[in-house]
């Protein structure tokens, strides 16, 4: 990956307490456009807090947060959606009683005037972007509830990239499903890579980032003990990383 | 791939069946042959009675539909019929004693209901307790301030001595259609229409199903909760000063139990109590089988104390049968979210 030029999201020293607990404690992160980040760590290590902070569901102690070089305030996750951040979260993505197509337009719907929304488009446009996702749902008016795991995760993936995001964070995009699943995920994963898209992949399975990240950051005890690029490392060692850690 | 088809099989089964509505719907039709046939020489269907549940059923109908969207959005509220009653005595004591002119007082005692409503909302927003809660206590605080203001003294309220066409407006009829039942068909499809085809909706819905989610995607949560809730302050004012109209003054105890009937309404319509699916058509339907009940009794000949006996048993059977048709709607094995 050529590290040149400026990254697309650079963190600089964050620290994170919740009461008497160092969260995060003086993380660097960066980030470059088409770039695939793998955050591995085991639970608890604070991969979520530092995501969190980034997409403005907290707020750091301290550290400046760069996008695309300029120094920005992140402190709501709507501010994070206006810097083309979007975040995948496992149980959080989608609304599972409402339609797929409710769902891929919420909080951006397209209404007329007066603000009724308009169906057609929504359908249409739906419909569009999940075929481009290579999903095969026909009908864009069924409740996200009865689709799978994987399907879901597609959705919620489809949907971020049809709102031209510049950084999609998968949190634990794998977790809880079954092999065929896992790979469908990780080929959407390649499909946003293809677009531009940077992509930060949080899990504590290796398995499932090590084939298409480009770069890991080992997270432990709130700090980031080791940073590796792919060549740097096999599998193996990564995962003695993370254990020794 | 398999699930996907699988899922497409369970979909086609659900919107077979769909109409939830179409149930309720069902058992609105079987309780008024019952009543027919009970009912002293058919009285149930005599133009007095069926105008008298008209007028009546609208003044908790349309505050159930309010509560409902609020359901949806995940909340409560308890307060109503005190909001009702508050509102109730506000529009008299404003036309009565201050002697405000009818339009005036009217949106006045609007604005104390979206107040009210407000406060039931900022509160539970903004503290992040149970609207639960927050609501038991309005429900108990605005109750006191009747009593506190009226010492338990009903007002009198003659609107149609100064303004006769504000009298017709609010519990008039029209080709013996009654006013008030109008307004239930009007407030139901407006709110139809800002539920399922407005993205105020879609963000009623979001809020209630998975208010992470909803927060995720940029929604205001906090801010349609609030609306929510202000809708319903405004209903209850509204139905205050219809039901004042018609009883020709504001009581102490007026709308003594009307949040009980609300809820009763809604969950009979099939809208889910831990928010984020229901429907204001099952509500609409739900009130009226809440009037059904009671006026069938009533002209049975049956005791009106036996009105809240029968209603609970109603709640619970249509419950149940809702929660069977949940499970068959999703037979995956998801349970249920009646």
């Amino acid at each position: 990956m050529e590290e040149r030029g400026t990254p697309l999201v650079e963190m600089r020293n964050i620290h994170k307490w919740f009461g008497k607990v160092h969260a995060v404690n003086g993380v660097n992160f960066k980030i470059w456009p088409g770039e695939v980040v793998g955050l591995v760590g085991d639970n608890g290590a604070g991969k979520s807090t530092l995501i969190k902070i980034l997409t403005g569901y907290h707020r750091a102690d301290e550290g400046e947060i760069f996008f695309e070089g300029k120094k920005v305030r992140i402190n709501s996750p709507r501010d994070a959606r206006k810097l083309k951040i979007e975040t995948v979260y496992q149980e959080r993505a989608l609304v599972d009683l409402i339609d797929i197509m409710r769902n891929v337009f919420l909080g951006r719907e397209p209404t007329n005037r007066l603000g009724f929304l308009n169906k057609k488009l929504m359908k249409e446009k739906s419909l569009s972007i999940l075929k481009d996702m290579g999903l095969s749902i026909k009908d864009p008016d069924v409740e996200v509830r009865f689709l799978s795991g994987g399907e879901k995760q597609g959705v919620a993936i489809a949907r971020a990239i049809h709102f031209k995001a510049k950084l999609v964070i998968l949190d634990e995009p794998t977790i809880a499903l079954s092999v065929k699943e896992v790979k469908k995920v990780l080929d959407f994963v390649r499909k946003i890579k293809k677009q531009g898209v940077a992509v930060i992949f949080i899990t504590h399975n290796l398995y499932h980032v090590y084939p298409i990240a480009d770069r890991f950051y080992v997270m432990a005890r709130g700090k980031i003990v080791k940073e590796f690029k792919k060549g740097e490392a096999t599998i193996e060692e990564l995962a003695e990383a993370i254990a020794a850690a | 791939m398999k699930s996907s088809a699988a899922s497409k099989i369970s979909y086609a089964f659900t919107k077979s069946l769909y109409c939830r509505e179409f149930g309720i719907f069902l058992i609105l039709i079987l309780l008024s042959i019952l009543f027919y046939f009970t009912s002293r020489d058919h009285s149930f269907v005599s133009q007095t009675n069926v105008e008298t549940m008209l007028k009546i059923g609208p003044e908790i109908g349309i505050i159930a539909i309010g509560v409902t969207m609020l359901m949806i959005a995940g909340e409560f509220d308890l307060s109503v019929g005190s909001m009702l009653g508050f509102s109730a005595l506000v529009m008299c004591w404003l036309y009565s004693k201050f002697n405000l002119n009818l339009p005036l007082a009217f949106f006045i005692t609007l604005c104390v209901g979206a107040f009210m409503g407000a406060l039931n909302g900022l509160i539970t927003v903004k503290f992040g307790i149970p609207s639960f809660i927050t609501t038991l206590g309005t429900m108990m605080w605005w109750r006191g301030m009747i009593f506190v203001i009226s010492a338990g003294f009903p007002t009198i309220f003659r609107p149609e001595k100064t303004n006769p066409l504000f009298k017709f407006i609010l519990v008039g009829s029209i080709g013996g259609i009654p006013l008030q039942f109008i307004w239930f068909v009007v407030f139901t499809v407006i709110l139809t229409l800002l539920l399922n085809y407005h993205k105020f909706g879609n963000h009623v819905f979001a809020t209630g199903g998975n208010k992470e989610a909803a927060r995720a995607m940029g929604v205001n949560t906090d801010l349609t909760k609030i609306i929510c809730f202000i809708i319903v302050g405004i209903l209850s004012a509204f139905c205050g000063v219809m039901q004042s109209t018609r009883a020709r003054g504001a009581y102490a105890l007026q709308g003594t139990g009307a949040e009980m009937q609300a809820i009763a309404a809604t969950v009979i319509g099939g809208t889910s109590l831990f928010g984020g699916s229901g429907t204001i058509i099952g509500t609409f339907l739900g009130s009226l089988v809440l009037e059904v009940i009671s006026s069938g009794l009533l002209t049975s000949g049956v005791s009106g104390y036996w009105f809240n006996a029968v209603v609970g048993i109603t709640v619970i059977a249509i419950v149940i049968m809702n929660i069977k048709l949940e499970q068959r709607r999703i037979h995956r094995g998801k349970g249920s979210r009646v």
